[in-house]
């Protein structure tokens, strides 16, 4: 992976080495290896570089023939040597053996429709000097990010808004309404970002920009036609698929290791990975020391099972409070978990054993229902259905079992999940979460809950659902939510490339081949999700290449203490100072006389409810975002200062 | 030393619907409502769906009754019926536990 930056201006008066430079610098973490800009009058581009593929000639911007077309290209095509041999079919010369020359010619050959070939992760821009003009795109799941900002016909663009403030001509603003989808999604829903007037490129779109307008076009759309039955070969097309994609994505010119979480999925990657691996795969985990988030004993016996060579990044008390300043940095928008604090370490450890390409099991869970709120919907849609059927409340019981003890649980516990929302609501899956996270906002200065003109984030995500959304099933209604509302804004941003590249490492994601995702999608429900038994097929599929003390293994979300790290022991300084009043009144987000309230229950070990502990973690993430990219003087914190002193890139600004 | 004749136990099979709402109340207010001290919370309105209990909060509110009232609570009465309001509450604790006939149970309340 990369990272990219660049500006078109409207009219031709230029864009600056040095613009470029501190835009080029405010992302260095994403690609230590080198960097390189250029710029004419109307279009500058910035790139740095992490070698993967072709380490010694992919160095970037990169052009065709006749220097007319421009790319600067973030992540990885994985069919590109496919791909490649089509192009020189048709005539084009190569000059490098990487897949952004692809890009380069493919552009060239098939204009926009070059997507529909792309089997990749990636964000990228081209530069057409022939048709003046700009076309930026993103990979169909949003693995890899791209943002940008429109201001008097000008454009900005980048894989971090860092970049894109870095340049000296984007506001830092915050927009009230991305806030608002943080504290009920997790992460704001691209387009919107949490910063005023900084858009995401959505998942699965394009956009050309010319003339100082920008066109915004899907070319990717996410589908959901379930058959009847399942195939009769379909655990042999999920092998195929499944083998393939893990193929394509241990094509590096480095070493590729893997993520362990010692659940199925990245078990499942692992074991293919190391099935292929010319070497001993490496393999990192992270284990907690409190023995509630722990897994560390599934992980070695995974780890033993494929033989690999393992490292744990243990994290203490301690290790979370410490880092999360930097987590914010990264991620750039407040969060409601501190789960990605973990990876963030996880990405240091494998960078500092050499390991920058990782294989991850992200995705699984969206493509076969591997979680509770899938068997949650499941239960409460029937519950509603047939109301006749006593028993069917009680699954619940089975569902949830931590969260009562057996007395605790009675019709009204049940009636506490079955009156989360109407069964007619299109976000009726997700509805429970939605609230539950909600309740951060109840924690908002009313000042700041005076300024959401803007109308509810579920109004908007219901106004905004694809036209077949409402022939689809519950289950796949909910799997699409799921896509576009966590795995797309949080867990591949926020949890997955954010931590991985703030250390320069790639995530390579194989349940998000495409392929994989139209097989799944278009498998029955119960192939899936057969009774409250989760990833039914990949579980089938399993038993032909795992331990079985690992396939029967029922699902464990991926959890890290939320409150224990700002209150207990001795925690960082920083905690305390933005929890005082006259701190919450200056950034006027959250009333300090409520904050005060939770703080007092966090001193006192009183919180165990969700909802108090995501509002913790939002208030803390909340007061360090603004401090990092609001609060700052224009230009005095992302400068490229230190861009001289770092390591030495391979290329050298270009301009011309 | 613990005698078992606390206050709640002493007190606890005298307690009218309305001491029994106003506690109850009062737990809602402090302990799920603290951050929002402008929200109307009537005896009538449905706790469930509304923001104020999730199933965790049902968990909590089921043993402060227990405790609060020293109210033994069968599965079977753990229904929206008994519990879904303030008022309703306040009706089925003092029937249950504090009405006609009905002392407060005498034993210490079942951990859940």
């Amino acid at each position: 992976m990369c990272g990219l930056a660049g500006i078109a201006r409207r009219h031709p008066r230029g864009v600056s080495a040095e613009t470029l430079e501190h835009m080029a610098a405010a992302i260095r973490h994403r690609g230590p290896d080198g960097f390189g800009t250029r710029a004419d009058d109307r279009v500058g581009l910035a790139h740095v570089r992490l070698s993967v593929i072709d380490v010694a000639h992919g160095a970037q911007p990169m052009t065709n023939e006749d220097g007319q077309v421009l790319v600067v290209f973030n992540g990885e095509i994985f069919n590109y040597q496919a791909l490649r041999g089509e192009l020189e079919a048709h005539g084009h010369l190569f000059c490098t053996h990487s897949d952004t020359e692809v890009l380069v010619h493919g552009y060239e050959q098939w204009g926009e429709d070059v997507l529909d070939r792309l089997n990749g992760q990636f964000a990228f821009a081209i530069y057409d000097r022939r048709a003046a003009s700009l076309f930026l795109a993103r990979d169909r799941f949003g693995i890899v990010p791209l943002y940008y900002a429109e201001r008097g016909g000008d454009l900005y663009f980048a894989s971090e808004v860092k970049a894109l403030l870095a340049s000296n001509e984007v506001e830092r603003a915050l927009d009230p309404a991305g806030l608002d989808e943080v504290f009920t999604f997790w992460a704001a829903r691209p387009p919107r970002t949490p910063f005023a007037g900084v858009r995401a490129l959505e998942p699965g779109c394009c956009a050309r920009w010319r003339d100082g307008r920008l066109a915004l076009r899907r070319y990717y759309a996410l589908d959901y036609p379930a058959a009847a039955e399942e195939p009769p070969a379909a655990i042999d097309a999920l092998d195929e698929l499944l083998r393939s994609s893990v193929s394509g994505r241990m094509r590096a010119d480095v070493p590729v290791g893997g993520y362990l979480s010692g659940g199925l999925d990245s078990s499942i990657v692992c074991s293919l990975a190391a099935a292929q691996s010319p070497y001993q795969l490496r393999t990192f985990s992270v284990g907690f020391d409190d023995p509630r988030f722990d897994e560390s004993g599934f992980q070695q016996a995974v780890a033993a099972a494929v033989g690999s060579r393992h490292a744990v990044q243990r994290i203490a008390p301690g290790d979370i409070a410490r880092v999360f300043p930097d987590v914010v940095r990264h991620a750039e928008t407040p969060l409601v978990r501190t789960a990605p604090a973990p990876l963030y370490l996880l990405s240091q450890l494998s960078r500092e054993q050499d390991i920058k390409v990782v294989l991850t099991g992200e995705g699984s869970d969206e493509l076969f229902l591997g979680y509770d709120l899938f068997k949650d919907t499941l239960i409460r849609s029937s519950c509603l259905r047939r109301p006749d059927l006593p028993w069917l409340p009680r699954l619940l019981d089975r569902l949830y079992p931590e969260l009562a003890p057996a007395a605790g649980k009675g019709e009204f516990w049940r009636r506490s999940f079955v009156n989360a929302g109407a069964a007619d609501d299109p976000l009726f899956s997700h509805l429970p979460r939605f609230h539950v996270t909600a309740r951060i906002k109840d924690f908002y200065a009313p000042e700041f809950r005076a300024t959401l003109k803007d109308g509810d984030p579920l109004g908007r995500l219901r106004d905004e659902l694809p036209a077949g959304f409402g022939r689809w099933s519950v289950l796949a209604r909910a799997a699409y939510l799921e896509m576009v509302t966590l795995l797309s804004p949080y867990l591949l941003s926020s949890q997955g490339d954010r931590m991985a590249m703030a250390h320069g490492v790639e995530a390579r994601v194989p349940y998000l081949d495409h392929r994989l995702f139209q097989f799944a999608a278009a498998l029955p429900a119960r192939s899936k999700l057969r009774g409250l038994r989760e990833k039914d097929i990949l579980r089938r599929w399993a038993v032909r290449a795992l331990p079985a003390a690992l396939t029967r293994r029922p699902k464990q979300p991926y959890r890290a203490p939320d409150v224990a790290p700002f209150f207990e022991g001795q925690p960082p300084a920083y905690v305390e100072a933005l929890l005082q009043p006259a701190s919450l009144r200056q950034t006027g987000i959250f009333d300090p006389t409520a904050v005060a309230a939770l703080v007092k229950r966090c001193r006192a070990g009183l919180v165990t409810r969700v909802w108090e502990s995501q509002t913790l973690v939002a208030i803390v993430s909340t007061e360090l975002w603004h401090r990092e990219f609001l609060s700052a003087p224009t230009g005095t914190r992302l400068q490229a200062h230190d861009w001289a002193s770092g390591a030495a890139p391979v290329g050298s600004p270009v301009a011309s | 030393m613990d005698t078992g004749e606390g206050p709640l136990h002493q007190e606890s099979a005298t307690l009218k619907e309305s001491e029994i709402a106003a506690r109850t109340r009062d737990y809602l207010r402090e302990n799920f409502l603290y951050m929002r001290p402008d929200w109307k919370l009537g005896d009538d309105d449905p706790l469930l769906g509304t923001g104020v209990l999730d199933s965790i909060g049902v968990v909590e509110l089921v043993a402060f009754l227990q405790a609060e009232f020293a109210c033994e609570v069968e599965e079977e009465d753990l229904t929206e019926r008994n519990l879904g309001t303030v008022t309703a509450i306040a009706r089925f604790v003092h029937g249950k536990c504090h009405g006609n006939g009905n002392g407060a149970s005498r034993r210490p309340p079942p951990v859940i």
